[in-house]
């Protein structure tokens, strides 16, 4: 399986914890990249050379939202082709919509469960890790 | 013989020849007086002759000229002479000798004619004799004839003379007097005005059906004629309201002698008379006096409730709170009301006879005036909003319904203008506009903000439920049982609050629409939903007929059979459980049934339980919102809900949506 470079976009620092805690305790062997807000997550990814394979992204953030870190992206001849997924609880149909249009590789909706959120990310990263879509 | 005897017979020769003489004498004056008197005789002989000459020649000059036509007939009806009229009237040829005046008479008239010329040959005249005949020329004509026989010297009659005269014009003339006094008479009888004519001694002359008709009498009019109008006005007084004074009136009218018109009557039965007392004189003498009584009373009414609709509309245009304006064609003000007046600001010498245009509109407005007018000039009326300055300076805005304003002679002489400042309403209308598009935004925003406060508090709760997921896992076999029992009773906890929030945020979502009303198909719908739904082995759930296809939300209409399902299968605790839903058709409305036989809901909280957060049985499942979920979409689909229930027995939810 290939080793992914994962970078997640979420405020909150336990659901950061709870990315770095499942990986680790499904024995994956994927880097993650973590911001904290939309702003940190730009500046990383002027670095065109390191650029991640997948972003996960959270909706609800202060200062620039998901949405608008979404279309910001959109606009960036290099970055727009970067595979997004949302990581949300938001299950507006609002948002869901908006996102479509801009262009999403996927929307995942945040369960209450702990367990059932292992058991999603799983999944995920499992379907990313083999898919060969890339730009190199 | 002797000489004395000589003597005596000398002397007796000389007497007696003296005697002879004498008589000669006598004689020869006799004959000469005869011949004196036949002289005489001859001359007056001549002179009669003459007379006699002179006189035929008279006659037979005046019968040639005489104007009227002249016939000598002989017993056959041949014509032996006539004169110039009688070949213009008959239409014989002079020169055919053969003529017969039978020949001429109307074939109806044969036996007339027979009669009459018998009637001529026995008396030796016939006068007045009327006859119709058709001439040569063919022209039809009426003719009377007076005739006369012509007897020989043996007193035979031979011939026969006449004068014809052509009475054809006349009698016409006559007859049309007739039929014209005939239509008089008629006209008079069914005149629409009763009238009575009497005389000096106030007898009837002459009355009509009318007259009796208005004065309530049974008899004929020509029965009434001789009859006293004093005395008859005692009869017919009682038919009057005031009866005294129609008796005196009357007399006093017939003592003056003068013309009256119209005298009004009132009638007990409300009616209303219209009296003319008119005296007839003809070369200053009287001929009698004419009353014409007319029923006014319609008339009368027509008058009266004419004036009170005028009456009545002058008010409303006095008193209505709407402005009105009239101008002619050229524009200018003829008449304002008080309205508009006040809602302008200037008095009625200020507007009257001035251009409206100038007065109430700048230049950006007149367009539209001068638009307007000529609508109306064409005939067409309509409303239009217009900005007006008015004496203030200050700028209103006015909604006018023009029309245009007609002559008797239905030619447009201006038009009338219906004045209402809406300059508040519109206002109120901006307002109410700005206020929905306010409300519109807060909505969203309160939606938005909903789904924001929903995923803040859920948060927090994903987040306890993976920290105490990591300390059960980080201290495996550490913790007693009394712990991880408690650690199960937080995250049951989270569960239920998780829910909460989302019916919350689903019960705050209903009234907003994501999506259009669309066709559903209910039975593809709620088969779909049973088939989806967590069901016990213990209870049974069937639809009971084809269920509608009709509009609405699809995934609300589908979240109520949800709710009230899942609900219905929550509350069942019998051994044998069932939910039943069914359709029945209303005239307007589709009426659903949910039927369960469940634990039942006791009548005092059949309101109650539609009310958010007054769940009856809390349970792990309920939050109390489910019903009031379902109620808010019933509600926003036209209909109703309402349940029957029995303790014990089960329940049954009805509710209708709209068609």
């Amino acid at each position: 399986m290939r080793k992914l470079k994962i970078l997640i976009l979420e405020d909150d620092i336990i659901e950061v914890m709870k990315l770095n805690r499942t990986i680790s305790s499904l024995k994956l062997n994927h880097k993650i990249i973590e911001a904290n807000n939309g702003e940190d997550a730009l500046k990383l990814l002027e670095n065109k050379e390191e650029l991640p394979d997948i972003i996960l992204l959270d909706l609800n953030m202060p200062k620039i939202n998901g949405i608008e870190f979404l279309s910001m992206i959109k606009k960036d001849p290099m970055l727009q082709y970067l595979p997004i997924v949302i990581l949300t609880t938001s299950n507006n149909h609002k948002d869901r919509l908006e996102c479509y249009k801009l262009g999403i590789a996927g929307y995942v909706l945040k369960p209450l469960k702990y367990k059932e959120y292992v058991s999603k990310i799983e999944k995920l990263l499992a379907y990313w890790s083999i898919n060969e879509l890339r730009i190199k | 013989m002797s000489n004395s005897e000589i003597d005596i017979l000398k002397r007796a020769l000389a007497r007696e020849k003296a005697a002879r003489k004498a008589a000669e004498k006598i004689l020869e004056s006799k004959a000469y007086e005869l011949y004196v008197i036949s002289e005489q005789l001859k001359e007056s002989n001549s002179t009669l002759e003459k007379l006699v000459k002179e006189k035929t020649l008279e006659l037979k000059g005046v019968f040639e000229n005489i104007i009227d036509a002249y016939v000598v007939i002989d017993l056959n009806g041949d014509v032996i002479k006539m004169n110039d009229p009688a070949i213009g009237l008959l239409g014989f040829d002079n020169s055919n000798k053969a003529s017969n005046v039978f020949s001429i008479v109307e074939s109806s008239e044969a036996d007339n004619v027979e009669n009459a010329f018998k009637r001529l040959l026995y008396d030796g005249y016939l006068t007045n004799f009327e006859v119709k005949i058709k001439t040569k020329s063919n022209i039809k004509k009426l003719v009377h004839v007076n005739a006369s026989i012509i007897l020989d010297d043996n007193n035979n009659p031979i011939a026969a003379q006449g004068i014809v005269r052509d009475i054809t014009a006349s009698r016409k003339a006559e007859d049309n007097l007739i039929e014209s006094e005939n239509r008089l008479a008629s006209l008079i009888l069914n005149l629409d005005s009763g009238i009575v004519v009497e005389d000096e001694n106030r007898k009837i002359v002459l009355t009509n059906k009318k007259f009796c008709d208005l004065f309530d009498i049974q008899d004929t009019p020509e029965s009434l004629i001789g009859m006293d109008c004093a005395i008859a006005s005692q009869y017919t007084k009682k038919l009057f309201a005031d009866p005294d004074a129609y008796v005196e009136k009357s007399n006093d009218i017939f003592k003056n002698k003068t013309t009256i018109l119209g005298d009004e009557l009132t009638m007990i039965d409300g009616k209303i008379l219209e009296r003319d007392f008119v005296p007839i004189i003809t070369k200053n003498e009287s001929k009698g006096y004419l009353w014409t009584f007319t029923d006014v009373s319609i008339k009368r009414g027509f008058r009266k409730s004419l004036e009170a609709q005028r009456q009545k509309y002058r008010n409303i245009i006095a008193n209505m709170n709407l402005g009105l304006c009239e101008v002619n064609t050229d524009g200018i003000i003829i008449m304002t009301n008080q309205s508009f007046l006040e809602m302008s600001g200037f008095t009625d010498a200020e507007l009257i006879g001035k251009d409206a245009i100038s007065i109430f509109t700048d230049l950006s407005e007149a367009d539209i005036l001068v638009e307007e007018n000529k609508k109306r000039n064409k005939g067409e009326s309509n409303s239009y909003e217009l900005k007006v300055k008015i004496k203030s300076g200050e700028e209103r805005l006015w909604l006018i319904s023009g029309a245009p304003h007609y002559s008797i002679n239905g030619e447009i002489v201006g038009s009338i203008g219906i004045h209402l400042d809406i300059t508040e309403l519109k206002m109120l209308q901006l307002q109410k506009e700005n206020l929905v598009i306010e409300l519109e935004k807060s909505n969203d925003e309160l939606q938005e903000y909903a789904h924001i406060v929903s995923h803040d508090l859920k948060s927090p709760l994903r987040s306890i439920d993976a920290l105490i997921s990591w300390i059960k896992e980080d201290n495996k076999d550490k913790l007693d049982e009394v712990s991880i029992e408690n650690f199960k009773h937080i995250e049951t906890t989270l569960e239920k609050m998780e829910l909460l929030i989302s019916d919350v945020l689903e019960y705050s979502s209903v009234g907003f629409s994501d999506q259009e009303k669309n066709l559903v198909n209910l039975d593809d719908v709620v088969h779909g939903l049973i088939d989806m739904m967590y069901k016990p082995d213990h209870v049974k759930v069937e639809v009971l007929n084809k269920l509608p296809i009709l509009t609405g939300d699809k995934t609300k209409l589908q979240q109520v059979f949800q709710n009230l399902i899942s609900n219905a299968i929550n509350f069942i605790d019998k051994d044998q459980g069932f939910v039943k839903i069914k359709v029945e058709e209303l005239p307007a409305h589709y009426q659903f049934s949910v039927q369960d036989n469940g634990m039942g809901i006791e009548e005092k909280y059949h309101d109650k339980i539609f009310k958010i957060f007054h769940a009856v049985n809390k349970s792990k499942d309920s939050t109390g919102i489910g019903l009031s979920i379902v109620k808010k979409i019933v509600d926003l689909h036209d209909g109703k809900i309402w349940l029957e229930s029995k303790p014990n027995m089960g329940t049954t939810f009805f509710f209708t949506i709209k068609k």
